[in-house]
């Protein structure tokens, strides 16, 4: 009960049962697609691979037209990814949140820009840097 | 070979038994490891994680309607920012001190607390996990061997911080009290504890004991603290060295039983025992601006009842009885701000429920005869006793029930407002306008569930 008045009716999780998937032997045939009746695309599952890690945010510049990132577009953003380097990310730098392509060499922290407009910023080692989370999508409206 | 299974099988009865003892003698061995994971500072980590700039920045978050202060960062604690200080009164200071505040945005902190929650069950089976508050939860870790525990522990703190950007503390001890005890030692000194502290010897439990003053300890609450240290008892450690006959007559019967057993490291309040079903169920609100219309004063109550009935049904309970309260305005005094003592009425409901519109009824006729014209109010709340399970409602013979159909429209209500976000459904006797809903000035986008007030980044 908790469930059914608690939680969203779409919840974009692997959990349903076979009553979710309607057959269409409402006239007491079934059809032979019966056998290969199955859920449609849930398209949380395929753009969130990890639910509690992952974060929406808006894109409002154009740093990132290069890589299809446009002002307005929201980006899904995934904090579990740990392996960042070559990367679209989020990072913080001294306090302000940037979009920007991470570059990570043995010496050298570099945030890329994929547009002619912006200069390539080479992460002092004093300043404040980390990375807030890798961005894996990008939804922009047509 | 197996002679014994084929001539009439094992007895089995015997064999659970036998397992029974085995296992038990098993877990002596091991002992019951709990852990306690606390989000430091949870609402001002939220805020943050957002607005990173105010990493270093001393931050606070307010109380319903800006009322006080209900989080502090640790910058804010240093700087001698107390709990529960009323915002306008501590306005000065916090300018002084350049502190940003921030009314509470529970949808955000709501949200953070299911992701945090989420990640903690990504590690653990949810039976181990008991969800305490909004950002507590206890986990049984009885079953992670003794030389794993602390690896186990970091990777559950490094995971939550990594996923969702909360940083938590966690204790762990054999038992509950002594996990919270661990705990709030591991934040006393955050560099050195990094956050975590096992007590997992006795010599570990007994020099953590010594250092917890007796208020400090989980259930002993102020009034208690007092009494014991007037009978020079001073620290959780001595609190342990009293027979268990001392504390049944000392400490509140069989309650002062179980926490003297708990600090002595024997298991004594099981997970999910302390917090299971509510007793009480209300909302209580200050008025975004004091009130002196009936009407107006109808509408609030109203609301709250609608927003204490949901929490009924969540819990799956109804209420057999109902007290409206009011509060009158307080006069300023200069710094002091005393508010005045509720002014109070209750009634036994004919039949116990959950449904809002029957609930509404009673609550607003206990206004109507506590209102007083020409008065000023400042706040008023509702509070459901008298619970009982939802699903074995007792039918009154001689009341009409709240029926089926009535159960069915609160369970769609629900969740609509749930999965459209909230209110979008609501009782008309609750208003439409509501000049009376709460202030919020500080108010931060709801950033992880409204689409249209994503963080915007460039």
């Amino acid at each position: 009960m908790e469930r059914e008045i608690f939680n969203s009716i779409y919840k974009g999780t692997k959990d349903f049962t076979q009553h979710d998937v309607h057959r269409a032997n409402a006239t007491g045939f079934s059809t032979p697609a019966d056998e290969y009746m199955e859920r449609g695309i849930d398209l949380n599952e395929q753009l969130i691979k990890n639910k509690p890690a992952t974060f929406f945010f808006r894109m409002n510049g154009d740093s990132m037209e290069g890589a299809g990132i446009f002002s307005g577009d929201v980006l899904i953003v995934d904090r579990s990814i740990t392996n960042v380097n070559g990367k679209v990310i989020v990072a913080v730098l001294n306090g302000e949140m940037l979009v920007r392509r991470l570059d990570k060499t043995f010496n050298k922290i570099r945030l890329v820009p994929e547009t002619t407009k912006l200069a390539v910023i080479d992460v002092d080692p004093f300043s404040d840097f980390s990375v807030w989370g890798a961005v894996t999508y990008v939804v922009h409206e047509l | 070979m197996k002679t014994g299974v084929l001539l009439g099988g094992p007895n089995w009865e015997s064999v659970r038994q036998k397992l029974g003892i085995f296992e038990k003698e098993i877990s002596k061995q091991q002992g019951f490891m709990k852990a306690i994971v606390d989000c430091n500072n949870f609402y001002c980590s939220c805020e943050r994680l957002f607005k990173p700039h105010l990493k270093a920045i001393p931050v606070v978050v307010l109380s319903n309607n800006d009322g006080c202060i209900i989080s502090r960062s640790d910058e804010a604690k240093k700087l001698g920012i107390k709990m529960a200080q009323a915002y306008f009164l501590s306005k000065p200071l916090l300018q002084q001190h350049g502190i940003t505040a921030f009314s509470s945005n529970y949808n955000l902190y709501g949200d953070m607390s299911k992701r945090v929650m989420e990640t903690m069950q990504s590690m653990f089976p949810s039976t181990c996990i008991e969800v305490y508050s909004v950002d507590e939860a206890f986990v049984d870790m009885s079953h992670v061997p003794a030389k794993e525990l602390h690896n186990t522990v970091k990777e559950l703190k490094e995971r939550i911080g990594q996923w969702t950007g909360i940083p938590v503390s966690i204790g762990v001890a054999p038992t509950k009290t002594l996990a919270k005890i661990a705990n709030r030692l591991a934040k006393e000194n955050k560099e050195k504890s990094r956050c975590m502290l096992i007590l997992d010897t006795p010599g570990k439990v007994d020099a953590a004991l010594r250092r917890t003053p007796i208020g400090e300890i989980w259930g002993v609450g102020k009034q208690y603290a007092i009494k014991l240290e007037k009978l020079e008892v001073k620290t959780a450690f001595e609190l342990k060295q009293m027979p268990e006959e001392w504390a049944r007559q000392q400490l509140g019967g069989v309650v002062g039983v179980r926490l003297i057993k708990e600090l002595k490291g024997i298991h004594a309040i099981g997970l999910d025992e302390q917090l299971s079903t509510k007793k009480m169920v209300s909302c209580t609100r200050r008025f975004g601006r004091p009130l002196t219309d009936l009407t107006q004063m109808k509408e609030a109550v109203a609301m709250y009842v609608s927003r204490a009935a949901e929490k009924l049904r969540r819990q799956q309970s109804a209420a057999g009885q109902m007290t409206v309260f009011v509060i009158e305005k307080a006069l300023d005094k200069g710094d002091v701000y005393k508010p005045n003592e509720p002014i109070k009425r209750e009634v036994i409901l004919p039949v116990a429920t959950c449904v809002t519109t029957e609930l509404i009824k009673p609550a607003v006729a206990l206004l109507e005869k506590l209102y007083r014209e020409g008065v000023v109010y400042e706040k008023a709340g509702v509070v459901f006793g008298k619970l009982v399970p939802d699903a074995s409602l007792q039918g009154n013979f001689f009341a009409a029930s709240s029926s089926t159909e009535h159960k069915f429209l609160m369970s769609k209500v629900d969740n609509i407002n749930f999965s459209m976000r909230n209110e979008l459904v609501k009782v008309a006797s609750s208003g439409v306008d509501r000049p009376w809903k709460m202030k919020q000035e500080l108010l931060s986008k709801r950033y992880t569930t409204r689409w249209v007030e994503l963080r915007e980044v460039n």
